[in-house]
């Protein structure tokens, strides 16, 4: 049985006063009785003094009739069962017995009424009787004895009598307060605590009802708390709802709330037979804003974009942030593609206008990928994923472009899930091989390493250049496996080709960004350790990316691989943005001139003093330099002059199996294979490198 | 002359008148005194004072009315004090037991008696319990005899007593105790008090035995002859006139209705005739029981 407080509490205060007044009667009763048992003992005590007083002269005269006179008045007196004067013998010369007692009756039905001894001796057992006796003398002589027995029943007749009228008032009292604690307690807590709990599920419900204060007491304290707390709960609820469905930082809503509208806008639409577009809005380089000035900046930017793009919306379209640099423009009731693409173009500019941050001007670019409901998807899902792909096929085009979604994007978007799923697979598969292309100094003459190039031969698609399958494992994280691969691969054949007996030189490895955010140095030393590989045996090619992230971690990791001896080298240089400066925050000991600047040696003024700089630069800074692309003598003579350390390119030798590579390296330990200098533009392949 | 002459007498008349109302007075002085002077009736003190005015204040007032004058009863606290208003005779009428009408027949002379419970005669009696297998006086010889009332009591001592020795006991035979009257004594023979009860055959059936015996239990082991009942008696100098007078007011009581009220009263259903020979039995008890003297030993 489930009680609920009032219940349980008025039952703990009844049976505490049940209990207590109890005890209490009982304590009552039994002082009750002690005191009316003493008193019949006096009253007996008194009889028997009496008889004692008066008796002697009637019984030295033979006075029967005078004794039993004494005998009847005294024990005609109540509760007393009898009065019966024994002479010293013992013989009863007096008797007094009460005959409609329901001890003698009791006693008579086998006792002759007569035959008062035996009646004595019958009575003599009996608890509820208090039995006295009184000698009679005179002069100190025994004349006999008084024996009076006074029955208990009238006393346990009055206790069982009081023992009812206690119980009744007993009950009487406990139904009375039991009644009146019970009501007290349920207006004075039960009634609140029930309000407390309609609000407390009320406040469940999202409904912040705030309970009425009445008393000043416990109980409004509590009124009292519990009402802050709703408010604490309401504002603290309004504030996760905001978090929940809008953007802190430009105070848009968020993708949760874009969704929510979507969908919304779905059922509005299917109704009034509606179009509306969403368009996926994403700033173009917005990263290279973060890292040049600052993140401060970038998010002024955002907040800047936001407010721009709602200030050219109308009321009834939604504009959302998405996160990072992407925001969502919810278009309803839209007419058709002209009407959207002027909602681009709108966008487009506002975007594009510039900006005045923080002292400095600038100017963000997006690009829009638009997916129209219900042409382009009848599901949040599908408008979302579909304007998501048009954006992404909008940046690979030009700058600023806006692109309506179209089926062919998804067919585009399903091939490079498949080729994805495929380069999962390559590696097991056999189908990436490790090629090297030599490395000689720039006289061309000596050779001193190679760089080690990935290729990936498709079973059906034939070969596939790294410019397509890198950026896709960069982007969906494969590259952590297939780089270490690739530097297992290589340690592996450096060792075995050191084994040999061959001087393979120093191999040049190139490495992600990807693989520098994931501990690489431990990697790396590991497998050194593994294959015996010296520090000065290989080279690590790192990409300006690497460096735009984090500084601390880069220059960390960066140490570490210094320290371990490897070689560590700054690839592409000079196509970034902030090359001096890495060079001045980091400790490289190679720079690669990127083949765009080789390419144009010797001819082309700007790529002349631009790689003259570098290498004014690099000398400065104790740096050696790497010209990759090195297509023709006349590249070669003038890096030569311009003491360029080292050389790479078809002129010199082109990226070649590990066998081919293996067979010219003995032949050139052996001296059996002279240089072969090659320029041809025309064989030149896309050798960008891993 | 004649006028002088009366003038003389007159004078003469006047001394003479006095001493003629003084001599005319002396002589009737004691017809006045004997026509004023209350009766004065004494009851003997079996009961007491209060219980014995209850039952014979009414009696007297009604022989006072009859007789046409005032009759006043005089309780005694005991029996000494009783019997001394015997012996100085200060009774005119007087109630009191056999062996005093015995002892005082000098002085005062029967002229009624008690009828109780509708008898005239009452008989002494020896009671004993049934269990205690005593079935002959003569059994009583050293054992105790539990009398009812003193030496002077005419049924409860001397009627027994007579009875004892007439079946060849002597006073020495047996161990002799008093219960204050016949009442008592059988009771505490029924009590195991005593071997033997003097008392009478009047006590089976009084109210107050009934409660206090279970005569079943008891024997009458010897009952003597019967004996007239208590007597009413006179002071012998009464004139017989007045004596006769009073004893038949005395013995129609129960002939009227008022007279039945004031017996009633006092516990009778009558008073009978009763002459000095009628006592004759008594007297031969007594002055076997007491001796010539009659008086208690």
């Amino acid at each position: 049985m489930r009680l609920n407080l009032g219940a349980k509490f008025t039952l703990t205060v009844l049976i505490i006063l049940a209990g207590t007044m109890a005890a209490n009667t009982l304590y009552f009763l039994d002082t009750s009785a002690r005191f009316h048992e003493q008193q019949l003992v006096e009253r007996g005590r008194a009889l028997g003094r009496l008889i004692s007083l008066v008796s002697p002269d009637a019984i030295l005269g033979f006075d029967f009739l005078l004794l039993n006179d004494y005998t009847r008045e005294v024990s005609s007196q109540q509760d007393v069962v009898y009065g019966v004067i024994v002479s010293p013998q013992g013989v009863p010369i007096s008797s007094y017995i009460n005959h409609s007692d329901p001890l003698i009756k009791k006693r008579l039905e086998s006792v002759n009424s007569n035959d008062i001894p035996k009646l004595l001796l019958r009575l003599d057992s009996q608890d509820d009787l208090i039995q006295l006796e009184f000698p009679i003398t005179q002069n100190d002589a025994l004349l006999g004895r008084f024996l009076v027995g006074i029955s208990r029943q009238s006393l346990q007749s009055e206790f069982r009598r009081q023992l009812m009228i206690q119980i009744l008032v007993m009950i009487a009292i406990v139904l009375f307060l039991g009644t009146a604690i019970h009501v007290a307690f349920r207006f004075n807590v039960l009634f609140p605590i029930q309000k407390l709990i309609a609000a407390s599920r009320d406040v469940g419900r999202g409904q912040y009802t705030l309970v009425e204060v009445k008393s000043a007491d416990e109980m409004g304290l509590l009124t009292r708390a519990f009402n802050a707390m709703t408010e604490e709960v309401r504002q603290e609820q309004a504030k996760l709802h905001r978090q929940a469905n809008f953007d802190t930082l430009t105070g848009l809503p968020n993708r949760m709330m874009a969704l929510d509208r979507i969908n919304l806008e779905i059922s509005r639409a299917r109704r009034f037979d509606q179009r509306f577009a969403v368009l996926f809005i994403d700033l173009d380089n917005f990263k290279n804003v973060n890292d040049s000035l600052g993140h401060a900046v970038g998010d002024e930017l955002l907040v800047a974009t936001g407010t721009r793009v709602q200030a050219i919306l109308r009321d009834s379209d939604t504009v959302a942030r998405l996160g990072g640099d992407e925001f969502l423009v919810l278009a309803p009731d839209v007419a058709d593609e002209v009407q959207v693409e002027e909602i681009a173009e709108r966008l487009k500019k506002a975007i594009s206008e510039p900006h005045d941050l923080n002292g400095r001007k600038v100017v963000a670019h997006c690009s829009i990928g638009i997916a129209l409901y219900p042409d382009n998807g009848q599901s949040v899902e599908t408008l979302m994923a579909n304007a998501d792909n048009a954006m992404y096929q909008a940046k690979g085009t030009a700058q600023g472009s806006a692109i309506f979604f179209t089926e062919e994007m998804n067919t585009r978007l399903h091939e490079r899930m498949q080729m994805e799923q495929d380069l999962n697979l390559a590696i097991e598969a056999g189908q990436l091989a490790l090629h090297f292309q030599p490395i000689f100094d720039s006289s061309g003459q000596h050779h001193r390493g190679a760089e080690v190039l990935l290729r990936w031969h498709h079973p059906e698609r034939g070969a596939i250049s790294p410019a397509v399958f890198i950026p896709l494992a960069e982007a969906t994280g494969q590259i952590v496996g297939i780089g270490d691969w690739v530097l297992e691969q290589a340690c592996r054949s450096w060792s075995a080709w050191h084994k040999e007996g061959i001087s393979p030189g120093f191999l040049a490895i190139n490495i992600s960004r990807i693989q520098f955010r994931r501990r690489f140095s431990k990697r790396l030393a590991e497998l050194m350790s593994i294959y015996g590989i010296p520090p000065g045996a290989l080279e690590l090619e790192i990409t300006e990316s690497v460096l735009l992230d984090d500084h601390h971690q880069v220059a960390e990791e960066l140490s570490s691989l210094r320290a371990a001896g490897l070689t560590l080298s700054l690839d592409d240089f000079g196509t970034g943005y902030s090359s001096l400066s890495y060079l001045k925050r980091f400790r490289f000991d190679v720079l690669k001139i990127d083949r765009s600047f080789v390419a144009g040696l010797p001819n082309n003024p700007d790529d002349v003093l631009l790689v003259k700089a570098i290498l004014a630069m690099a000398k400065g800074l104790d740096l050696r330099v790497v010209a990759e692309g090195v297509e023709n003598h006349d590249q070669l003579s003038f890096l030569a002059a311009q003491g360029c350390d080292l050389v790479q390119g078809y002129l010199l030798a082109r990226p070649m199996k590990e066998e081919d590579y293996l067979s010219r390296l003995k032949n050139l330990q052996a001296g059996v294979e002279p240089l072969r200098l090659s320029a041809s533009r025309n064989q030149r392949t896309n050798s960008t490198s891993l | 002359m004649e006028i002088r002459s009366i003038r003389d007498w007159n004078r003469k008349w006047r001394r003479i008148a006095p001493l003629l109302w003084l001599i005319a007075t002396a002589a009737a002085a004691p017809v006045i005194q004997a026509a004023e002077d209350p009766l004065i009736m004494g009851v003997f003190p079996r009961l007491n004072a209060s219980e014995t005015t209850k039952r014979y204040a009414p009696l007297a007032k009604l022989l006072g009315e009859r007789l046409g004058r005032k009759v006043t009863l005089v309780t005694s606290k005991d029996f000494p004090s009783f019997w001394n208003g015997i012996d100085e005779q200060r009774y005119e009428i007087v109630l009191y037991n056999q062996y005093h009408y015995i002892r005082s027949a000098k002085n005062y002379q029967v002229i009624g008696h008690n009828k109780e419970f509708g008898k005239s005669t009452i008989a002494g009696v020896l009671y004993v319990r049934k269990d205690s297998g005593i079935t002959d006086l003569t059994q009583l010889r050293g054992r105790t005899v539990l009398f009812g009332g003193g030496e002077d009591a005419m049924i409860g001592y001397i009627a027994p007593f007579y009875m004892l020795l007439q079946a060849g006991l002597k006073k020495e035979d047996f161990i002799s105790q008093f219960a204050v009257n016949p009442l008592n004594s059988v009771i505490g023979v029924y009590r195991r008090q005593a071997d033997a009860a003097g008392s009478g055959d009047m006590v089976v059936g009084q109210p107050a035995m009934a409660k206090a015996v279970n005569f079943d239990e008891l024997t009458a082991l010897a009952v003597s002859e019967q004996l007239l009942h208590l007597p009413w008696a006179v002071r012998r100098t009464m004139p017989a006139q007045l004596r006769e007078s009073i004893r038949s007011i005395l013995t129609d009581f129960e002939n009227s209705a008022d007279g039945k009220e004031v017996l009633k009263a006092a516990v009778l259903t009558g008073i009978g005739r009763a002459d000095d020979k009628d006592y004759e039995p008594h007297r031969r008890m007594v002055r076997a029981v007491l001796g010539p003297t009659l008086a208690p030993r």
